[in-house]
């Protein structure tokens, strides 16, 4: 597989139209993977492929790296959960379809955290998107590497995650409440998940206006609680679960739990998921004549 | 620091009798900012106003809060009068006391009348500090309209903004224009003759020079605002050339084939290339190319034969036609329900049961019988006729709630006509109630109960059948309390009139409200009754709901006068309450573009001094924004801002509170 991509690698940036290609590779002492940036076809070897690849690298498209957008146009390394981001992008006009070539990667999985890795795949130390894969094999791509995987996704979201939000779901409004206190209160406001996510891409986030001040910039719990459910909504409707974010809070908040849930609502009350159509922007964002809610007529 | 003046109004005792306005003057002329206060009887009043105008410039106030009732109410009143004193009028701001407070809290010791309207009053005075002086947006008016409908409301509403100078496109679905009005035989309460009339207004309307008639078209697409809509017409292909079409006629008399005629509801056939009805306007076929054998698999192709001007063209096609105007008028009319519904009746199954507007036809001298009252099965003539009346009407189980308003009205009309026609006839009436509201209408149908014999019974009709030859009609007499059942020879259902098929998405295509029965709705139902919600749009006639002619001709006249009024002037003033985009945080996320109902936002390129584009960001149309906010909600980096509600002045006001 990897041989396969190099090739692929080479082909491109030799080819001229491709600039850089955004993959991942081992650090120096060869005990993370982190993400490369290839400029010369000499340099491919460097790419990589493995279960320890559980970065979403499509934030490397966005406007957040203007350094890497003046290199020229990307080829970027993409397991098919993270091409839901790039489709994101697509669709709200961040990156341009044919701007990118996207070499989609077959998958069987990917651990949560690199340090669970201990030589084999098993379902307790894969992150829930992994559980919810209907996109093992690539769905929107301009090359793929790697032999089709043979699966079948689940037809109800399953695994841990989801079984704790439907068990959550069922409390009252008052438990539900602190549990979320509780741990919004102990965000330190580093804004990692922010700086994480593909879909964070304002160059002016809203924590940042300051004219006026809707959210307070301090730690404290209000502000925190304010900053919390704002970073939620933004995403509602957008964000495709990669779980960027929880993996890079330093106080492990379950921000994916918060994520999930809000793509079950979407899913539900819209009957839409984000991140399978490049034409197709949230619902909730778009007014069509002939929407079924009449609130608006 | 601002010099700003509070007024704060008694409004006689709507607002005194549970807030103290001398408190809340009181407590506002404490506020930093604030140079006086005033705690007044009426502010409305022309008293009110002049002092507030004196008041303002006496004292050089750069600001004004008037605390009284909704800003729907007076905010133009207010605004004018500081206009006059020489101030912006955008920096007078209304707190509302009376329906935001006084009418809503009881509370006669005042205690919390007044500490709401402190808090309202302040937090308008918090937003007003930062408001900025704003400048009315000027458009131009296109001075051409529209009118949507080719029924007596759309004709009479053509012609009288015709007649006023401006030119009028009249977009009719039909091949012809009349609407169900031409059907009509004689017209109630004056029984003058329908056809005689309308006839003259419809050639009125073909032939006036500024009056262009599109039939067989419809409206497709809008785009623009008042003033300055585009609209998308499709003209239905005709298979027949318009411009050498002489209506001679040669063509439907030799055309071999028929279908049922859907001007005549089916009581009689027409051909496949036909005008609806003898006076059709224009007088000019269409093709039927549904069944045409000639269109269909290229078989027959007579007509085009016959036709000396060679005016057939089999290969026509859809045209589609862009108009510019500066209004809107909608008359798109009713249908009646579809009395399939109502399966107890038989409609649909006993040939002798027909509705309303079948017997209007069989009544009317250019109807399929000649005028003479033939019942359908076998052309004899009815010895008696049951009319049910209510049939779907005020009927939420099977119908619709509401009230068609003329059914009592034409179905005495009809029991008239029956006898004037069958002098030895028995009309029996089933009624709920009898409602004949309206000038010499109540005359009208006791004329038909008490002169010309009508039989009228109260009570609902629970089915009808079949029995020797015979329509058995059972139904409730709830006068003497029996149940009856009588024989006729046949039965008219005076069925419901409901909105016209198609009314929501002709609506959702222009931008206009209508209510859960896909009527057509009103700015406001008293004050502003042929307006609708979006500026430049009006309506007239039984699109807005059940109406009889008189109602509709007003109603078409009143719409054709707000034409004429919008037209009174080049330009246009718009409130400048529009969106705002900060160029520089723009994300280029199209959000707001997806999100505004008024299309109001493009994306617009930023160029450098290379005249490369470097990237692009949101640009708001002055004239489409309606100042609605959705946008701003919708924008997640905060980068839309709406003129007179900032982010900052409604954190002002917030923070306030
Ligand atoms: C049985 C019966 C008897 C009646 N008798 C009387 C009477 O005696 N006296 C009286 O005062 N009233 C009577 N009425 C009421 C009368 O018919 C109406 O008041 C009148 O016809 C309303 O006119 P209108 O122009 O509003 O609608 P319509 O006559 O319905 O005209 C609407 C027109 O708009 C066209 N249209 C619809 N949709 C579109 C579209 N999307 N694009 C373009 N064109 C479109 C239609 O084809 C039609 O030509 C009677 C009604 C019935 C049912
Ligand atoms: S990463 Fe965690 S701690 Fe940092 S801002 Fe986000 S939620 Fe708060
Ligand atoms: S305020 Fe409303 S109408 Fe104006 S641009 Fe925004 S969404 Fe459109
Ligand atoms: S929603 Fe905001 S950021 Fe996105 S395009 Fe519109 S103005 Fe720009």
């Amino acid at each position: 597989m990897e041989d396969q991509l190099r090739e692929k690698a080479k082909e491109l940036l030799e080819g001229g139209e491709i600039k850089v290609v955004i993959g991942y590779g081992w650090n120096n002492r060869k005990t993370r993977i982190t993400p490369v940036f290839i400029t010369k076809a000499e340099d491919v070897d460097k790419l990589v492929f493995n279960a320890l690849c559980v970065n979403n690298l499509s934030i490397y498209l966005t406007r957040k790296y203007k350094d890497i957008q003046a290199m020229g146009k990307p080829a970027i390394v993409a397991k098919g959960c993270d091409i839901k981001n790039i489709v994101v992008c697509i669709s709200e006009g961040q990156v341009e379809r044919d701007n990118v070539h996207i070499i989609g990667m077959t998958c069987s999985g990917v651990v949560y955290k690199q340090e669970l890795w201990q030589g084999e795949l098993k379902d307790n130390i894969m992150p829930s998107k992994c559980h919810n894969c209907d996109v093992r094999n690539p769905h929107i791509t301009d090359s793929v590497i790697g032999d089709p995987v043979d699966f079948t996704p689940p037809e109800e979201p399953a695994g841990m995650l989801f079984d704790k939000i439907r068990e959550f779901d069922s409390k009252p409004a008052s438990d539900r409440w602190e549990f979320w206190n509780e741990h919004f209160t102990r965000c330190v406001k580093c804004y990692a998940c922010r700086q994480v996510c593909t879909l964070c891409y304002c160059e002016r986030c809203i924590t940042d206006k300051n004219q006026p001040q809707w959210i307070e910039t301090s730690a404290h719990p209000r502000g925190n609680m304010a900053w919390n459910l704002i970073r939620a909504q933004h995403l509602a409707g957008r964000c495709t679960q990669c779980g960027e974010c929880e993996r890079a809070c330093p106080v492990n908040i379950p921000l994916n739990m918060v994520n999930s849930k809000l793509a079950l609502t979407v899913k539900e009350s819209f009957g839409y998921r984000a991140g399978y159509d490049t034409e197709e922007h949230p619902p909730m964002i778009v007014y069509k004549p002939e929407d079924e809610e009449d609130f608006i007529r | 620091m601002p010099r700003i003046g509070v007024f704060v109004c008694q409004c006689g005792n709507n607002i005194s009798s549970t807030v103290d306005t001398a408190k809340v003057a009181e407590e506002m002329s404490k506020l930093p900012g604030v140079v006086l206060t005033e705690d007044y009887k009426f502010m409305c009043s022309s008293p009110g106003q002049d002092m507030l105008k004196e008041t303002v410039a006496k004292n050089k106030l750069d600001g004004i809060v008037v605390a009284a009732c909704s800003p729907h109410m007076h905010e133009k009143t207010f605004r004018k009068a500081v206009e006059k004193a020489g101030l912006n009028p955008y920096k007078c701001e209304i707190a509302n006391i009376r329906e935001q407070c006084s009418w809503v809290h009881h509370d006669t010791t005042k205690k919390i009348g007044t500490a709401k309207s402190i808090d309202l009053t302040r937090m308008v005075l918090e937003r007003l500090k930062r408001n900025k002086n704003l400048t009315k947006i000027s458009i131009p008016v296109n001075k051409r309209a529209l009118v949507i409908g080719g029924g007596i409301a759309g004709i009479q509403a053509a012609i009288d903004i015709a007649d006023g100078g401006r030119d009028v496109i009249l977009v009719e679905k039909e091949p012809s224009i009349g609407g169900n009005m031409a059907k009509l035989s004689e017209t109630f309460p004056t029984m003058d003759c329908s056809q005689c009339i309308m006839t003259p207004k419809m050639v009125e309307a073909e032939l006036h020079d500024r009056i262009q008639l599109y039939t067989y078209s419809e409206v497709e697409k809008l785009d623009g605002y008042i003033g300055n809509f585009s609209v998308t017409i499709r003209k239905k292909a005709r298979f027949v050339n318009e411009d050498l079409c002489t209506g001679c006629g040669d063509c439907w008399n030799k055309c071999p084939f028929k279908a049922d005629s859907e001007f005549e509801h089916g009581l009689t056939k027409r051909k496949l290339i036909y005008t609806p009805f003898p006076q059709s306007v224009p007088n000019i076929p269409v093709i039927d190319k549904e069944r045409c054998p000639k269109i269909l698999k290229d078989k027959c192709g007579l007509c085009e034969k016959v036709c000396q001007p060679e005016a057939i063209d089999y290969t026509q096609e859809d045209e589609i036609v862009v108009e510019e105007v500066g209004a809107i008028v909608v008359a798109t009319g009713y249908n009646l329900m579809d009395e399939a519904r109502f399966a107890p009746y038989g409609y649909g199954k006993l040939k002798d049961v027909i509705n309303g507007l079948q017997f209007e036809r069989l009544a009317s001298s250019s109807g399929p019988t000649g005028g003479e009252i033939q019942r359908p099965s076998d052309g004899k003539v009815p010895e008696s006729i049951v009319f049910i009346q209510c049939v779907g009407s005020r009927d939420e189980s099977k119908g619709v709630s509401y009230c068609s308003k003329i059914c009592c009205m034409y179905t005495a009309k009809h029991t008239m006509l029956y006898k004037h026609k069958v002098h030895d006839g028995q009309a029996y009436v089933f009624y709920m109630d009898i409602r004949s509201g309206g000038k010499r209408y109540e005359e009208f149908t006791r004329r038909a109960i008490e002169q010309e014999g009508a039989m009228y019974l109260r009570g609902r009709v629970s089915r009808v059948y079949e029995k020797n030859g015979k329509l058995m009609v059972q139904g409730a007499d709830t006068l003497s309390g029996s149940q009856v059942v009588i024989e006729a020879d046949m039965v008219v259902l005076a069925t419901a009139l409901v909105s016209r098929q198609g009314a929501d998405s002709l609506a959702q295509k222009l931008g206009i409200g209508y209510d859960k029965h896909k009527f057509y709705s009103e700015y406001h139902p008293k004050l502003k009754p042929v307006e609708t919600i979006t500026g430049g749009i009006f309506l007239a006639g039984s699109c807005v709901g059940p109406m009889d002619i008189p109602e509709s001709v007003s109603m078409g006249s009143a719409a054709a006068s707000k034409v004429q009024a919008l037209f009174s002037a080049d330009m246009l003033d718009r409130e400048p309450i529009t969106s705002k985009v900060r160029e520089e945080t723009c994300n280029a996320c199209w959000d707001c573009v997806t999100a505004c109902p008024y299309v109001a936002i493009s994306k617009k390129e930023i160029k450098n001094r290379k005249g490369e584009v470097i990237r692009m960001v949101a640009n708001v149309n002055d004239g489409l924004c309606t100042g609605c906010g959705t946008c701003i909600a919708a924008c997640r980096s905060k980068t839309i801002d709406l003129a007179g509600y900032t982010d900052e002045q409604v954190y002002a006001a917030l923070n306030a509170f």
